[in-house]
């Protein structure tokens, strides 16, 4: 198990309700992935900003970490877990 | 006095391989798996933390990566994320508070309480320990060992004596006994050292150490014996304070590839000391001594210390003393693997006013760098210098993330 920091801009469908947000599918390589499970999420603060990180888990079972700056209204992928 | 001593309760809650288990809680993929905090397996550097499966094939904090890899090639190697960590951290600082607000926080993984006058409300502390550990399990996945009793040392050695998940309740008559079967190096503050020295007087346990004259234990150890001693004798008047002034505050980093670029290691020592300043600045701090340690690529190390006239938390007055130590400690033409500056002698800030122009200025220049950090990050404000490590680390807003992310803080 390998895990690989990627950092890239994505596209996600959340669900935004009272104040809280939640990611369900993201585009990555092309390719839409299903959120199957949420792990959980934690709050990086950055000055005034914040980044809200996701530990979720995809429909083919991958362990991904997607993060939503406040700062740009941007989800990004930042690390993914490679089995093997 | 004595009243108040009688129905002092401290609890001690310890985070269980703190790092690694926040991992664990986040990826179900890792539970159960050895999971090694400090770096990949091939890079260079140590285990910051390895969870409880990785320490049972013998990986300990401390161990190179490379022989932590060959002692268990199944494990799973995380550069960790020290944003995360403190975000967990936070969490886990949240619900303690819920419990009393008499809470001292002594790192970001563990934490005294004073739950004398609260514990009534949860019936028993036991009680109020499986409450505390349900919630931080189910919030963030980490798993916490408890240590409570009538004195901070206490305390603490209770919650170190059965990790992971134990709770342990040392009630007021059983403290002497508890005390006196436990091996002597429990004691906080008794390291190799002083151990070396105990066991030459044939002192192995606490009991043991309980017993010998008080005068014995001055001579032979110094002010630190009679500390030892009083907690032997199960005296320790510690309180849980709200707001600890730490000893010392050091920031230390490696390089990806060893350099003898001067550039490249004073932007690097400038960085660390402003993240230093800024920590002292953001809790009212300011420190007097600086230190500098150098690792070189033979191995070898060389650190040095000199106090500034008076304490600072400048970042550019306390780099000055990084620099006046670094030219007179310099003289090696090794390059240099491993960088780290530390302040000591750190006290609350003077609120003492200086008829003076120069130091006013500073103050009032360093407010508003803190200013503009607290709205758009770190990275918004830098010296000059440290703009050299942009070419060898990858930078956020928050700041440059070096090469062991665990301990970039």
């Amino acid at each position: 198990m390998k895990f690989e920091d990627i950092y890239e801009p994505i596209e996600v469908i959340t669900h935004f309700q009272e104040g809280r947000l939640r990611p369900l599918r993201f585009k990555w390589n092309g390719r839409v992935y299903k959120i199957r499970q949420w792990n959980g999420f934690w709050i990086n603060r950055q000055g005034s900003n914040r980044q809200y990180h996701f530990s979720v888990q995809a429909d083919n079972s991958d362990f991904v970490e997607l993060m939503f700056d406040d700062a740009d209204l941007q989800w990004q992928i930042a690390r993914v877990c490679l089995d093997g | 006095m004595a009243e108040n001593s009688r129905t002092r309760m401290i609890m001690h809650i310890d985070a269980d391989a703190f790092f690694a288990s926040v991992e664990q809680g986040f990826n179900r993929q890792l539970r159960g798996r050895p999971v090694i905090v400090g770096g990949e397996a091939g890079q260079r550097g140590v285990v910051h933390t390895a969870s409880y499966e990785a320490r049972a094939c013998g990986i300990r904090t401390g161990m190179p990566l490379i022989r932590a890899k060959k002692l268990c090639p199944r494990a799973v190697f995380i550069k960790g994320d020290f944003a995360h960590y403190r975000a967990v951290g936070e969490s886990l600082r949240e619900i303690y508070l819920r419990y009393t607000p008499r809470v001292e926080f002594t790192s970001l993984d563990d934490a005294y309480l004073d739950i004398g006058d609260s514990v009534h409300l949860f019936g028993s502390p036991v009680y109020m320990a499986r409450e505390i550990r349900r919630e931080a399990e189910e919030k963030t996945g980490v798993s916490l060992s408890f240590g409570i009793g009538g004195s901070k040392m206490i305390a603490r050695i209770a919650s170190g004596l059965d990790k992971p998940r134990g709770i342990n309740h040392i009630t007021p008559e059983h403290e002497k006994a508890f005390l006196r079967e436990l091996a002597v190096e429990h004691l906080p503050g008794v390291g190799r050292r002083v151990k070396e020295k105990l066991v030459d007087l044939h002192i192995f346990t606490v009991g043991q150490m309980a017993v010998l004259p008080r005068l014995v234990a001055e001579q032979m150890l110094g002010k630190n014996g009679l500390t030892l001693w009083k907690m032997a004798n199960g005296v320790d008047e510690r309180e849980v304070e709200r707001k600890v002034v730490p000893r010392q505050i050091s920031r230390e980093t490696s390089f990806p590839r060893d350099t003898g670029d001067e550039k490249a290691i004073l932007g690097g020592l400038q960085y660390l000391t402003e993240r230093i300043a800024r920590r002292l600045r953001e809790q009212g701090l300011s420190a007097r001594t600086v230190g500098l340690k150098l690792g070189y690529a033979d191995f070898s190390r060389a650190a040095r210390a000199k106090s500034l006239e008076r304490a600072s938390s400048d970042g550019a007055e306390i780099f000055g003393m990084v620099r006046y130590l670094y030219g007179q400690m310099r003289l090696k033409r090794v390059h240099i693997r491993h960088i780290g500056v530390s302040v000591t002698q750190i006290r609350d800030k003077s609120v003492q006013g200086t008829l003076f122009e120069g130091p006013r200025r500073t103050e009032a220049l360093n407010s508003a760098v803190d200013e503009l950090r607290e709205r758009f990050g770190f990275m918004a404000v830098m010296p000059a210098e440290t703009l050299q490590l942009k070419s060898r680390y990858r930078n956020d807003a928050h700041g440059y993330i070096l090469h062991n992310p665990a301990l970039t803080r």
